[in-house]
C-alpha cells in the first residue's frame, strides 16, 4: 500500500510538473507598452553581448553567460536544454534504453547531416565526442561523461548507431546528459592535445558558421544554408563586445546594436518599457541568487545552527526591494522553481521566533548584553559576509541578510571583494557566508546538482553522511520516476538544513530594436537571444511559443 | 662615452627588476586563473588533477621558478603564452590592440598638451587677473570630475540626446577597413574618448605649465630683459617660454611612456579596443600572462621614453651637459 501511496505521488508529482514547466514557458512575454510587429526576417542582426568567447569552442566557452554563442556553432543529440525535462530529438532520431537497469543505451543518428565543413556527422563523432569528454582534456562538459554519469562503454553499431553503457545507472540520459553535450567533430579535435591552444574557428552541425573573430571585440557569424533543419532567419549575426552595461543599453537606444544579450536591470524597467523603438521580453533565466553558508568551518557544521539561520532569513522582502518583484523569491528553496526536476511544492520556513528558540537551545545566546548572542563556547560571533564589489544587488541582499540575522541576535560584517578575488573564494573558502549568483547549469542539471552535493560533503567539517546517503541512493536510482523522487528527498533535507539559501531567482527581462527583428522565442535558462529565434517556427519544438503575452510589473 | 655606457646599465637593471616586480605582483593578488576559465560548477565538477591539466594548457601548472624563465625567455621570443581570458596568444592581443591605443592616447596627449601649454602659459602671463582666475578654475574644476563620469555624460550628451557620435568602438564592424567611410567612423569613434582623457590630463598639463611659466617669470634675467625694454613678444618667447619648457618636456615624455598604458576606465566606458581595457580584462580575471604582456610592453616603453628624454636632455639643455 504505501509502495503505491509513494507511486501515485510521484506520477501526480511528474504531471504537475510538467503542467508547470509549461506554465513558466508561457509566462515570457513581451512587457513593453505596446506589442508591435516587426519584422520576422533579417538580413543582419548586431547584438551586444559581454563575456568573451574565444575561438567558440568548447573550450573558450564555459559557463551560462555565453553558452547560448557555443550553441549557434554546435548541435546536440536532444535539444533544447537539460533543464526542461522536455527535450526533443535534434541530432539523433532515436535514444533508447537498452537494459533494465539504465545502464546501457542506443542512440540513432540523424543521416544527411554535415558538418560546416561538409563532411558528414556520423556515430565516429558521436563516439569521439563521449570518449573525448571522458578521457580528454577536461572542460565544462566533462562530468557527463567521467563522473555523474560516468560513460565506460562507447561501441560504433554502425554510421548511424552507437551504444553508450554507464557505469551507474543513467535513466536522465535522454533528457539531461544528452541534451547538454555538444557534439564535436573527430576530424577537427582527434589530434589538438591542448585544446585551449586550438586557433582554428569552432567546426559543428549548428544554424550558424562562425567566419571571423576578435575576442574581446566581435563575433561574425554567417548562416548555415545547408542547416538541417531549414535555413535561419536572419543572414548574419555579428556579436559585439560591451562590457560596461550602461553603455550596452545607450547602444541600444542610439540603434547601434540591434539587441542586448544581457538582462536589463530591474530598476530601468518600467522606464524603457514605453520607449517606442524598443521591445522588452521576459523569459525564464533560470539563474539564482544564493546564500552560500561555509559547511567547511566552525560553527557552520551544525546542521540545526544552520537550520536556524535559514529561519531567519525573508527571501520576500528582498524580492520586492531590490528585485522590484522581478522575479520569484528563494522561499521555495533550492533547485530553481522552474527547473523540471524541482518538487513544485517545495517551502522554506520563514520563522524569527523558532530560529531564536533553536539559538537558545545550541547554547548561542547574549552572555554580555551586547545584543549579539556569543557561540555555546563564549566566544563572541561576528560572521565574515562577503560578496563582489560589481554586484550592486548582491550588496543590498548582504545588507539586507546582515539585519535579518541580527534581528535573531546574530552578528555579521560584510567585506565587499573585487570579483576575481570574490571568484577565488570557491576554492579558498576563506568566508562565513557569501552572496552569489548561481547559473542553470548549477541550478537546473540534474547531473551537476549531484556533483554540487557530493563537493559539498568533500568540503565539509563534518561528512554529512544522511544527506551523502541520498545521494548514494540517487545515482543508483534505475528509472525515471526513483531518480524524481530521491531528488525530492534530497531538496526537502537540503531546505531543511541548508548551506546555501536561495534569495531570489531573477526574471530575464531581455531587450531588442523590434524594427530590426522581431521573431524571438524565449527558452529556459539561455533567455530571448539563442539559437531557436533565428531558426524556422518548426525547428522551435521544446521552447516556449513566440513571446506573446503581455504581463505587467 | 662612459656616461652612455652607465646609464645604459643603470636602464638594463631597472629594466629587469620592473620585470620581476611584473611577474610577481599578479600573482600575489588574491583569486586564481582558474576561475576565469571555469565557471564554479566546472571547478566543482573537476579532480584537482583535471583542474591542473585544464592549467597545464596555459603553463600555470609548472613550478613558479620554471613559470618566471619561460616568461624571461619568452620576452626575447616574443612568446608571451596564452591568454586565460582570450584564449588567444597574448602576443597577438597587443599588437592587435597597441594602434588603438596609440591612436587614442596620442590624439589625447597631442591635444590635452596644446590646449594645456597654451592656456598654462597665458595664464602665467596674465597672472592675478580675470582670465588666470577663469582659466584655472574651470580647468580644474574639470580636471577633478571622475573620468568614468565625465565619459558617461558625454555619452548620453553626444550619443544619446544628440545623436550625433556612435556611443562605443574604435570602428565601424562591417565596414571595409582604409575606405573613407571607415576612416570617417575612426574619426568620429575617436572624439568622445580622446576628448575625455585631454580635458582629464590637460588640467595636468595647464597646472605644470604654468607653474614652470610662473617660476620662469621670477628669475632675474627676466627683470633685466624687462629692464632692457625688450618687446613683451620676445621677453615672451625667447626667454621666458623656452626656460618653461624643460619641465613640460619631462611631463611629455612621461606621457608617452604612460601611452602603452592605455586608459582603463576610458576604454572601458567606450568598449574601446585598446590596451586599458585589455588591463581590465586581465586584472578581473587573474590573466597572469596577459598581464605579464602587457606589463612588458609599458614598462619598456617608459623607460625607453626616460631614456630618450636623458638622452636628449644635454641637447635641449646646455646646463645638463657632462661637465657643466
Amino acid at each position: 500500500m504505501k509502495k503505491f501511496i509513494n507511486m501515485l505521488t510521484v506520477t501526480i508529482a511528474m504531471i504537475a510538473l510538467v503542467a508547470s514547466t509549461a506554465s513558466a514557458d508561457k509566462l515570457a512575454g513581451i512587457i513593453s507598452a505596446k506589442d508591435n510587429k516587426g519584422p520576422k526576417t533579417a538580413k543582419h542582426l548586431k547584438l551586444g553581448i559581454w563575456n568573451t568567447a574565444g575561438n567558440v569552442t568548447t573550450y573558450t566557452i564555459g559557463n551560462s553567460w555565453n553558452d547560448w554563442m557555443l550553441w549557434l556553432v554546435f548541435d546536440k543529440l536532444v535539444e533544447p536544454s537539460p533543464y526542461v525535462g522536455q527535450a526533443e530529438n535534434w541530432l539523433a532520431t532515436k535514444i533508447e534504453q537498452k537494459s533494465d537497469d539504465a545502464r546501457v543505451w542506443e542512440i540513432t543518428l540523424r543521416e544527411g547531416v554535415k558538418w560546416h565543413d561538409g563532411s558528414e556527422f556520423t556515430a565516429e563523432d558521436v563516439a569521439f565526442t563521449f570518449n573525448y569528454y571522458r578521457e580528454g582534456p577536461p572542460n565544462r562538459w566533462t562530468h557527463h561523461a567521467s563522473s555523474v554519469p560516468r560513460i565506460e562503454g562507447v561501441e560504433i553499431l554502425n554510421k548511424y548507431k552507437v551504444r553508450l553503457t554507464s557505469v551507474k545507472p543513467m535513466p536522465n540520459f535522454d533528457k539531461v546528459t544528452a541534451a547538454d553535450i555538444p557534439m564535436i567533430q573527430k576530424k577537427q579535435w582527434e589530434n589538438v592535445k591542448k585544446p585551449r591552444q586550438f586557433k582554428g574557428l569552432g567546426i559543428g552541425t549548428g544554424p550558424y558558421i562562425l567566419v571571423d573573430y576578435k575576442a574581446d571585440e566581435y563575433y561574425k557569424f554567417k548562416a548555415n544554408k545547408n542547416y538541417w533543419q531549414g535555413k535561419p532567419l536572419v543572414d548574419e549575426l555579428t556579436l559585439i563586445m560591451i562590457k560596461n552595461p550602461q553603455t550596452m543599453f545607450t547602444a541600444l537606444r542610439t540603434g547601434e546594436i540591434d539587441g542586448a544579450a544581457r538582462s536589463l536591470p530591474p530598476e530601468l524597467v518600467k522606464q524603457w518599457k514605453s520607449d517606442p523603438s524598443i521591445e522588452l521580453a521576459k523569459a525564464p533565466s533560470l539563474w539564482g541568487v544564493w546564500l552560500d553558508i561555509n559547511t567547511g568551518t566552525k560553527p557552520f557544521d551544525n546542521l540545526e545552527l544552520r537550520q536556524a539561520i535559514s529561519l531567519a532569513i525573508d527571501p520576500e522582502p528582498m524580492l520586492k526591494r531590490i528585485m522590484l518583484d522581478m522575479g520569484k523569491s528563494g522561499s521555495t528553496g533550492w533547485p530553481h522553481v522552474d527547473s523540471f526536476w524541482t518538487r513544485p511544492d517545495a517551502k522554506v520556513d520563514y520563522d524569527p521566533a523558532r530560529a531564536k528558540t533553536m539559538l537558545d537551545k545550541l547554547g548561542f545566546v547574549d552572555k554580555d548584553g551586547d545584543g549579539f548572542r556569543e557561540a555555546a563556547d563564549g566566544s563572541k560571533i561576528n560572521w565574515d559576509m562577503v560578496v563582489a564589489t560589481n554586484r550592486p544587488l548582491q550588496i543590498r541582499a548582504i545588507e539586507m541578510v546582515v539585519k535579518q540575522l541580527a534581528e535573531v541576535g546574530l552578528k555579521g560584517t560584510i567585506r565587499t571583494l573585487d570579483p576575481a578575488s570574490f571568484s577565488g573564494l570557491w576554492r579558498s573558502r576563506k568566508f562565513d557566508m557569501r552572496v552569489a549568483d548561481i547559473t542553470p547549469h548549477g541550478i537546473a542539471d540534474q547531473d551537476m546538482l549531484i556533483i554540487l552535493y557530493k563537493g559539498d560533503n568533500k568540503r565539509a567539517l563534518v561528512k554529512d553522511k544522511a544527506k551523502a546517503e541520498i545521494v548514494s541512493r540517487w545515482l543508483d536510482a534505475d528509472t525515471r520516476e526513483k531518480r524524481l523522487k530521491v531528488s525530492f528527498e534530497l531538496q526537502d533535507y537540503q531546505n531543511k538544513y541548508p548551506n546555501r539559501i536561495m534569495l531570489w531567482y531573477p526574471d530575464g527581462i531581455f531587450a531588442y530594436n523590434w524594427k530590426a527583428y522581431d521573431n524571438y522565442v524565449s527558452s529556459a535558462g539561455y533567455g530571448i537571444f539563442h539559437k531557436y529565434s533565428f531558426l524556422p517556427s518548426k525547428s522551435r519544438e521544446g521552447t516556449s511559443e513566440s513571446i506573446q503575452n503581455k504581463i505587467d510589473y | 662615452m662612459l656616461y652612455y655606457i652607465r646609464l645604459f646599465l643603470q636602464y638594463a637593471i631597472t629594466l629587469l627588476a620592473a620585470l620581476t616586480i611584473n611577474f610577481i605582483l599578479p600573482r600575489l593578488a588574491p583569486g586564481e586563473p582558474i576561475n576565469a576559465i571555469l565557471p564554479e560548477d566546472a571547478i566543482e565538477s573537476m579532480s584537482e588533477n583535471q583542474l591542473q591539466r585544464v592549467l597545464a594548457d596555459y603553463g600555470l601548472d609548472l613550478p613558479i621558478f620554471e613559470q618566471y624563465w619561460n616568461y624571461i625567455t619568452g620576452i626575447f621570443s616574443g612568446d608571451f603564452g596564452i591568454s586565460v581570458a582570450l584564449g588567444q596568444p597574448v602576443w597577438d592581443s597587443l599588437i592587435e590592440r597597441l594602434p588603438w591605443t596609440l591612436l587614442l592616447m596620442g590624439t589625447a596627449l597631442l591635444i590635452s598638451t596644446i590646449i594645456g601649454v597654451s592656456l598654462g602659459v597665458i595664464s602665467a602671463w596674465k597672472r592675478g587677473n580675470i582670465a588666470d582666475a577663469s582659466i584655472t578654475g574651470i580647468v580644474l574644476f574639470i580636471g577633478s570630475l571622475p573620468p568614468f563620469w565625465l565619459a558617461m555624460m558625454l555619452i548620453v550628451l553626444f550619443a544619446t540626446n544628440l545623436g550625433w557620435l556612435p556611443a562605443f568602438g574604435a570602428y565601424p564592424i562591417g565596414v571595409a577597413t582604409g575606405s573613407m567611410e571607415w576612416y570617417t567612423e575612426v574619426g568620429k569613434r575617436l572624439l568622445m574618448p580622446a576628448g575625455a582623457l585631454a580635458l582629464v590630463h590637460g588640467a595636468t598639463v595647464l597646472l605644470i605649465a604654468r607653474s614652470s611659466m610662473l617660476m620662469s617669470l621670477d628669475q632675474d634675467y627676466i627683470m633685466f630683459a624687462r629692464a632692457k625694454g625688450l618687446p613683451q613678444r620676445q621677453i615672451f618667447f625667447k626667454h621666458a617660454f623656452r626656460n618653461a619648457l624643460l619641465p613640460l618636456y619631462t611631463n611629455v615624455m612621461m606621457g608617452i611612456g604612460g601611452l602603452i598604458g592605455g586608459a582603463l576606465v576610458i576604454e572601458t566606458v567606450f568598449a574601446y579596443p585598446g590596451l586599458g581595457s585589455l588591463i581590465v580584462t586581465g586584472v578581473s580575471s587573474r590573466d597572469y600572462n596577459l598581464l605579464q604582456g602587457i606589463f612588458v610592453f609599458a614598462t619598456v616603453s617608459v623607460i625607453a621614453a626616460n631614456f630618450l628624454a636623458d638622452l636628449f636632455y644635454p641637447l635641449i639643455d646646455p646646463r645638463t651637459r657632462k661637465g657643466n
